[in-house]
């Protein structure tokens, strides 16, 4: 058992840190020109997004074959934690994350070879369209037909927040081949050019200063060679994206959290009120207190879904809706108690912690939130056998 | 980043798994008539002082293997064996005790022979214990103190024969500097022990007087005025002890069990979705504690430190077994009321309600959660005191 990280986790993380603090600049000036940036399509600097290609980043977590650097999910988490901090708005979660890891569990050996080399160099961007406004938190529910003809599927219905999708060179899109609207059997995913006929977009910024678009699908056509795993059995892959998007976002938030308890401390103890720092004051101290004691939970729980994924564990499933519970609590908590404890300067977009508080806010309801997933921890909640106990003595 | 555990640790936990599966009461009556058989097992195979070092006799156990010991035996309900002796004085004197004092004391300590209680906190002195003043004088050829005062909150000082107790031998000067460590014969003439009574009527705890108390000066644990010094080590045994997450997260099991039993018109009380719900976020914070524990002892076993993770056991510890107590007397509904007639209701019931009266003292002993909170902030997070 050990929580230490590889001296070459070590420097990933260091690389990553030093980039963003001193070329990239989302923790200094680059700050103001967040809002500004998302109004505009892309969103975000290409320019950054080749470097991130350059750096290897985007090859952390596909395996060698493909032109990756085959890290594991602990390198992801280290990546993600330090962008979290920095505050990126290139399209890394929908592109990495979502999009080469569903290539990645449900792609044929051509699809891997065809798609992730051109994602490690930075030159094929991904999404997932998943969302749609009736399923609200349930990922299985989807009213996105794809029927099947002679030459393959035809695609009908529309997606909401599609991250990035005007970037993006390919769609990843989740489909109902057969079944019931809510039915997690009859799932299809298929890979779709993004500018294929039939696709309408409407692009919009987001509110913690990222892009996304509702993307409508009419008669788009879909080739065998453009399924993603096995027809009706789309889930399966859906499924294990998502849990690797929640680890994902986890440790973005984790390393978000543990800038807002900083922050917070440092600016309190700077800020003089009543003749003193208001960090003396016993109130605003175990205010920071109580910011820092969940986000060390909340890591806690990043850890173990991590480790417990890594190894293969069956409980990794209950922790990581046990994470993602977690994070939309304490993302919440930590988030607003930094705005509050920054007063009047808290309400402002000219320090990183209101941006933090945003993202923190923005990440709850996506992949499914707090409740939702607080009930699915309730589903797979173990229920030990046997009698009633009367002997409760805590020895 | 591994969460496996090594091939030795593997082999020690099944160990101590064979161990339990051989040695460890069966049910509760057995946990009377066994308990001798108990011990005695215990004392052959060498782990009746898991905490202490290979030259005490101790086994010398990792972190993780420490881990995995208290892992394994909260599932079972042992005897239980007070603390104050082989857990929080016995550190104290094998680091700071003569070779005298030690020989003297550390036996008995070992062999549960002599029952101690800790004499800390006084009327004037809780969370700040420095400002204690129960006085120790020294008389003018140096053979003995005569110590005068009181203390408070002592845990059963009405059944101990001895007390580790905080003395005030100097009262100008820095606070800390003046504290020295005596241990007192409970028998000395002018001891007097009066039973304090807590919530839901319990007798634990007891306010001792001292009226002219002689104690010879052999059984002072070091040098005079460096007795905070001393007892500082010690309060973090006694913090790293009551956080019990491992122990929580078995009576939360139980609490599933008991719940499936309490019916609920047609149903049980576990078909009561709002009521799952809240263990399950009880539970979720005891995996993210158990995690945090884990990474804590991690890190002392590679780096020598237990790491920022471990500030914040002692503090959720003892919210979680709180919650978990709520929900214990929840379960039991009207019957928790009833202290009298053991039919009537389910036979959790009254145990739970006392344990959650008695529960309350765990954010108040051994640092309360504020001075928790206030050692966070300057030890972890920096932040400086007022007038500091």
């Amino acid at each position: 058992m050990d929580f230490r990280f590889t001296e070459e986790q070590q420097l990933l993380r260091d690389s990553i840190e030093k980039f963003l603090r001193e070329d990239y600049g989302s923790t200094g000036v680059g700050i103001s020109e967040r809002r500004k940036k998302s109004r505009k399509a892309p969103g975000y600097d290409v320019a950054n997004w080749a470097t991130f290609a350059d750096l290897g980043w985007l090859g952390v977590a596909i395996p060698e074959e493909y032109g990756g650097i085959g890290g594991n999910l602990i390198d992801t988490m280290v990546v993600m934690e330090e962008l979290g901090k920095g505050l990126i708005l290139e399209p890394y979660f929908p592109t990495v994350v979502l999009g080469a890891n569903a290539v990645l569990l449900g792609g044929t050996e051509t699809q891997k070879r065809d798609i992730l080399p051109g994602v490690v160099e930075g030159k094929v961007l991904l999404t997932l369209a998943h969302a749609e406004e009736q399923a609200r938190n349930n990922p299985t529910d989807i009213a996105t037909t794809a029927t099947k003809h002679d030459s393959g599927w035809t695609l009908n219905g529309t997606k909401s927040l599609v991250l990035n999708a005007e970037s993006a060179t390919q769609l990843i899109v989740v489909a109902r081949t057969s079944g019931n609207r809510a039915d997690p059997n009859g799932l299809t995913l298929f890979l779709v050019d993004a500018k294929a006929e039939g696709i309408t977009r409407t692009d919009y910024p987001t509110v913690d200063c990222l892009r996304a678009s509702e993307v409508r699908f009419e008669n788009v056509l879909a080739g065998q060679s453009q399924v993603l795993g096995t027809i009706d059995r789309g889930f399966e892959v859906l499924e294990a994206v998502i849990h690797r998007a929640i680890l994902a976002l986890g440790a973005e938030a984790v390393g978000m959290m543990e800038m807002l308890h900083k922050d917070t401390a440092e600016y309190t103890s700077q800020r003089v009120q009543f003749g003193h720092p208001l960090s003396h004051l016993q109130t605003v101290k175990h205010r920071i207190v109580d910011m820092f004691v969940e986000t060390e939970l909340t890591r806690s729980l990043l850890y173990r879904a991590t480790t417990e994924a890594l190894a293969g564990q069956a409980s990794a499933t209950q922790d990581m809706h046990a994470l993602k519970y977690k994070l939309g609590k304490a993302g919440r908590f930590v988030g607003q108690s930094a705005v509050q404890l920054h007063g009047g300067m808290g309400q402002t977009e000219d320090l990183r912690i209101g941006h933090y508080f945003i993202r923190l806010a923005a990440m709850d309801p996506l992949l499914g939130d707090k409740d939702y997933h607080l009930q699915r921890y309730v589903d797979l909640m173990d229920i030990p056998e046997g009698e009633p106990d009367a002997n409760i003595l805590p020895f | 980043m591994d969460i496996q555990l090594t091939e030795e640790d593997l082999a020690f936990q099944q160990e101590v798994r064979d161990f339990l599966g051989q040695y460890a009461p069966k049910n509760s009556s057995e946990l009377w008539s066994k308990r001798n058989d108990w011990f005695k097992a215990l004392k052959e195979k060498g782990w009746d002082c898991p905490k202490w070092p290979v030259e005490f006799g101790g086994p010398g156990w990792s972190p993780v293997q420490h881990y995995i010991w208290d892992k394994e035996t909260c599932a079972y309900s042992l005897p239980p064996e007070l603390p104050f002796g082989k857990v929080m004085l016995a550190p104290i004197l094998m680091r700071y005790g003569s070779k005298e004092q030690i020989e003297r004391f550390m036996p008995d300590i070992r062999d549960n022979k002599v029952n101690w209680c800790q004499g800390y906190s006084e009327p004037g002195a809780g969370s700040d214990l420095a400002s204690l003043k129960t006085k120790a004088e020294l008389s003018a050829d140096g053979t003995e103190y005569t110590v005068n005062g009181t203390k408070i909150w002592t845990t059963m000082a009405h059944m101990a024969q001895w007390m580790f107790c905080l003395t005030r031998t100097q009262s100008t000067g820095v606070r800390q500097e003046g504290i020295t460590f005596l241990l007192i014969n409970m028998k000395t003439p002018g001891i007097v022990v009066k039973p304090i009574f807590t919530l839901g009527g319990s007798h634990h705890v007891n306010q001792v007087f001292f009226d002219n108390v002689k104690v010879p000066v052999e059984n002072r644990i070091g040098e005079e005025g460096k007795g905070w010094t001393y007892a500082k080590g010690l309060l973090q045994h006694e913090r790293s002890g009551i956080a019990g997450i491992s122990r929580t997260i078995v009576a939360l099991d139980k609490l599933k069990k008991n719940a499936r039993a309490v019916p609920d018109g047609d149903q049980t009380l576990l078909d009561d979705r709002a009521f799952v719900t809240r263990i399950a976020e009880t539970e979720i914070e005891l995996r993210a504690l158990e995690f945090a524990e884990l990474r804590s002892l991690a890190d002392a076993q590679h780096t020598g430190e237990p790491g920022t993770a471990s500030s914040i056991l002692k503090l959720k510890g003892t919210e979680m077994q709180q919650r978990m107590q709520e929900l214990t007397i929840e379960a039991a509904g009207i019957y928790g009321l009833n202290q009298g007639f053991k039919e009537a209701g389910p036979k959790f019931s009254k145990m739970g309600m006392m344990l959650y009266l008695n529960g309350r003292a765990a954010t108040v002993y051994g640092g309360c959660s504020e001075v928790q909170k206030d050692v966070i902030a300057k030890r972890v997070l920096g932040l400086v005191d007022a007038g500091t």
